[in-house]
């Protein structure tokens, strides 16, 4: 019975949410639409793994091939009869559908990611924890990107149209010129910053990376290639002395170095979608009328379109994840990082692993997929525009 | 477009738009609004200035780019600046100095007295003097001017050449060159091929990648778009389920994994270069595409597509003819917009070797340079197409974002 729940487990587990939800959605209306969302995730799941699985098929070679490539190198004579019978025995000699149907099968029975053949062992195994560790890069670049965007997008976004200096006769001369300098200013840190955010991306990731890490050639100082220092690499995370603040100070001083590089080029295309979305609600009639009411300055910014143009933001997280991770594998390559991603280059460019390539892809997708679940569920809770018009179809 | 800028500052007064500006079309507003932008106008200028001189390359480079061209006096020369004057005297004419190779003095025999040796081979080795750096040691002879002449004559290059015509129109001006010798205004590479010139050519051959890929994106765009908007139903949830999964996966993996497969196959430069344009602007439609959905979703009820489906319009004709131009504006913006994200597709492939590859010569393939060692110490003007890559995609991202202002049709209200 365990061994058979051991097996299976998976697939229970997703069965009882769907269960769970569908029972709730018979009473509520928010969990109807849940429940609907839930469903077509896990569509685009299986989709998702449809197109990855049979894109790994254009890589060259097989599984089989490589393997006994490898025998080969140990001075046994390989003939194509072998060859042939290794293909059976893995499987390989089935077709696309049917090895894409055991690959699916297993992952939803026991989250199972199938065999990496270049590494010959099951991809749980040789992923590890580095898909979380690339995971977590995206975040700190994803939070880096947004800390700058959101604040100095909607500066930008405020400064768009207005004028160099204040005319306005209603002023007096001494506040006339207070406010020409305050919107002199605004406009040259807007120009300014935009250039900034810009260079990120026109800088490639690997430009910028190779820049950084040549500085500190030039400046004579070991570079912080890699996750960790020589001193530090094979120290445990807990030694006898209990936690090592040390290896984690050293982290923090190579980790940094990937995160900057891809929440830079982040920032500039986030920078851009704040500035067109605050825009978009600012020329709205809702804020014309705010400010005929009276509504002025910060207020009205905060309280009107600002607050309206975060939650399309919040709704694109789980797709600038995405665009995060898509930069991660080159700049992996360049820094030497151990992580997901370099484990992905190294499967598509130089192994030709197919099955661990399809299982890092699909994990990046699948986060992509909850994160734009989790998303669009908040905000159909939270946000009354997104609801009436999500639900308004549910009998409401 | 500098005329539009001097324009700028005389008539701002002028705000009372008339009738033209009423009756005036979608392009046409957003041509004058974007005329108003003085950053937009500016990077368009010098955006237009680069891809011209990259497509007339030949003409804008003093020597030829390929290995034809290469000089082998020259190799891993530094970069020869113009000079207007020195202390023999000034000249109107811009001249650099002629160059003559410092013969390294390596006394071999002194080492075999010393006692010879691999231990003193290798302390050789060791001090640098063997690098092929120390071996090309240039050094400049300040007494020998060469003149800068314009619209001087060089290598034959093709002007036109269609071949299915029969038509070869060539010619041999350059804009610029020095009589004796040849100029290199950012130095020359490891095997003597001059930076300045292969820069200018490379510039076009990414901007046209960039072209074919963002056409084929066009297509397949309006393909599915135009589609799943017009027919809706199960067409529409099945194409939209399949731009939703493609959406999530990254696509850079994406290309790299068809990237490898095009390099096992036995492709020519040039089909290659098509291959991977074609394979970046492929995948690149959903974002477009669910665009263009949403929009023919709303047009198709419209009275004028039902008028032109009762006079007979088959459904090809009414998305083209009817339901696409509707959106021209937004997809020539969109397509605008995209450019420097295809540009740094195809340098990403490059740089890692999978995308174009020497022979031909991209912008991403000079990039892939800076990762050498022995070019980050030691021949640091190779870093000029960086510098060229730099203000081609800053000038893009500019330009996008005028035309983006200037195609909102609300920005006029807040003046």
């Amino acid at each position: 019975m365990t061994d058979f729940l051991a097996e299976t487990w998976l697939l229970w587990l997703l069965l009882s949410t769907g269960v769970a939800l569908y029972w709730a959605a018979r009473s509520r209306v928010w969990f109807r639409y849940v429940y609907r969302r839930y469903l077509m995730a896990l569509v685009t799941l299986l989709t998702v793994s449809a197109i990855v699985f049979s894109l790994m098929e254009v890589l060259p070679g097989d599984c089989a091939e490589k393997y006994i490539a490898y025998k080969n190198t140990q001075g046994m004579v390989i003939t194509q009869a072998d060859i042939d019978a290794e293909r059976s025995r893995m499987g390989l000699d089935k077709s696309l559908p049917e090895r894409w149907g055991r690959w699916v099968t297993n992952l939803t029975l026991k989250g199972d990611l199938g065999f990496s053949c270049a590494k010959r062992q099951s991809v749980n195994l040789a992923l590890g924890d580095r898909f979380w560790l690339s995971f977590g890069f995206c975040l700190a670049g994803l939070l880096f990107a947004y800390l700058i965007a959101v604040p100095f997008g909607i500066l930008s976004a405020w400064t768009l149209n207005k004028p160099w200096r204040d005319h306005n006769p209603q002023h007096s001369a001494a506040r006339r010129r207070l406010n020409t300098l305050g919107l002199s200013l605004a406009k040259i840190s807007d120009l300014l910053l935009r250039v900034i955010s810009y260079l990120g991306l026109a800088l490639p990731n690997f430009l910028l990376a190779l820049s950084i890490i040549l500085l500190y050639v030039f400046a004579g100082e070991a570079t912080p290639t890699g996750l960790y220092s020589e001193a530090w690499k094979n120290e445990p995370w807990f030694a006898a002395s209990g936690f090592q603040w040390g290896k984690l100070d050293d982290f923090i001083g190579h980790i940094w170095l990937p995160v900057f590089v891809i929440g830079w080029a982040a920032t500039a295309l986030q920078l851009q979608t704040v500035r067109a979305l605050v825009v978009d609600e600012a020329n709205k009639l809702y804020v014309d009328a705010a400010r005929a009411r009276g509504v002025d300055g910060f207020r009205l910014w905060a309280r009107y379109p600002v607050r309206h143009a975060i939650s399309p933001l919040f709704n694109s997280v789980g797709f600038d994840f995405q665009r995060v991770f898509n930069d991660l594998p080159i700049v992996a390559v360049v820094i030497g990082l151990t992580d997901a991603a370099a484990l992905l280059i190294e499967a598509l460019a130089m192994t030709n692993d197919q099955e661990l390539a399809a299982a890092i892809l699909f994990l990046v997708a699948l986060v992509v997929i909850i994160m734009n679940f989790i998303t669009d569920i908040v905000l159909a809770a939270v946000d009354p525009r997104v609801r009436s018009s999500v639900m308004g179809s549910g009998g409401h | 477009m500098l005329s539009a800028i001097l324009r700028r500052g005389r008539n701002q007064s002028t705000d009372t738009p008339d009738d033209s500006y009423y009756t005036a079309g979608q392009l046409a507003l957003i041509k004058t609004r974007f005329l108003t932008k003085t950053s937009g106008l500016i990077a368009g200028t010098l955006l237009a200035s680069l891809i011209l001189m990259g497509f007339f390359s030949p003409f804008f480079s003093p020597v030829n780019p390929t290995i034809n061209g290469a000089d082998p006096d020259y190799r891993r020369g530094a970069p020869q600046w113009l000079h207007f004057a020195d202390e023999n005297g000034f000249s109107m004419r811009p001249f650099v100095y002629s160059y003559r190779k410092d013969k390294p003095k390596l006394d071999l025999r002194a080492m075999l007295k010393n006692g010879g040796g691999l231990a003193a081979l290798d302390k050789l080795t060791a001090s640098g003097a063997l690098s092929s750096s120390a071996q090309n040691r240039f050094i400049e002879d300040r007494n020998q001017r060469r003149y800068l002449q314009f619209f001087v004559q060089g290598w034959a290059y093709p002007l036109l050449q269609i071949d299915s015509l029969g038509i070869d129109l060539r010619w041999d001006r350059h804009l610029f060159g020095v009589e004796q010798g040849q100029v290199h205004l950012m130095g020359t590479d490891e095997d003597g091929k001059d930076v300045f010139s292969r820069t200018l050519q490379a510039v076009w051959v990414t901007v046209s990648i960039a072209i074919v890929a963002l056409t084929v994106k066009l297509f397949t765009s309006l393909l599915v778009g135009g589609v799943s908007g017009y027919f809706g139903g199960k067409i529409d949830t099945i194409l939209m389920s399949i731009t939703e999964a493609v959406r999530v996966i990254p696509p850079i993996p994406i290309y790299l994994a068809c990237a490898v497969a095009l390099s096992q196959a036995d492709l020519s430069p040039v089909q290659r270069y098509f291959s991977i344009a074609v394979v970046i602007g492929a995948l690149d439609f959903t974002a477009l595409a669910r665009r263009l959905r949403t929009h023919i979703l709303v047009e198709r009820k419209q009275e004028y597509v039902l008028a032109a489906q009762l006079s007979g319009s088959s459904h090809m004709r009414v998305i083209w003819q009817h339901l696409v131009p509707s959106f021209t504006s937004y997809i020539i913006v969109d397509t605008l917009i995209n450019f420097p994200y295809v540009i740094l597709a195809e340098t990403s492939l490059s740089f890692l070797g999978l995308g174009l590859t020497e022979p031909v010569n991209s912008l991403g393939v000079l990039l892939q340079k800076a990762q050498d060692p022995d070019i980050q110490q030691n021949m640091i003007w190779q870093f000029f197409p960086v510098l060229v890559f730099v203000v081609l995609i800053m000038a893009f991202v500019f330009v996008g974002d005028a035309l983006r202002d200037a195609a909102d049709p609300y920005s006029e209200r807040n003046k």
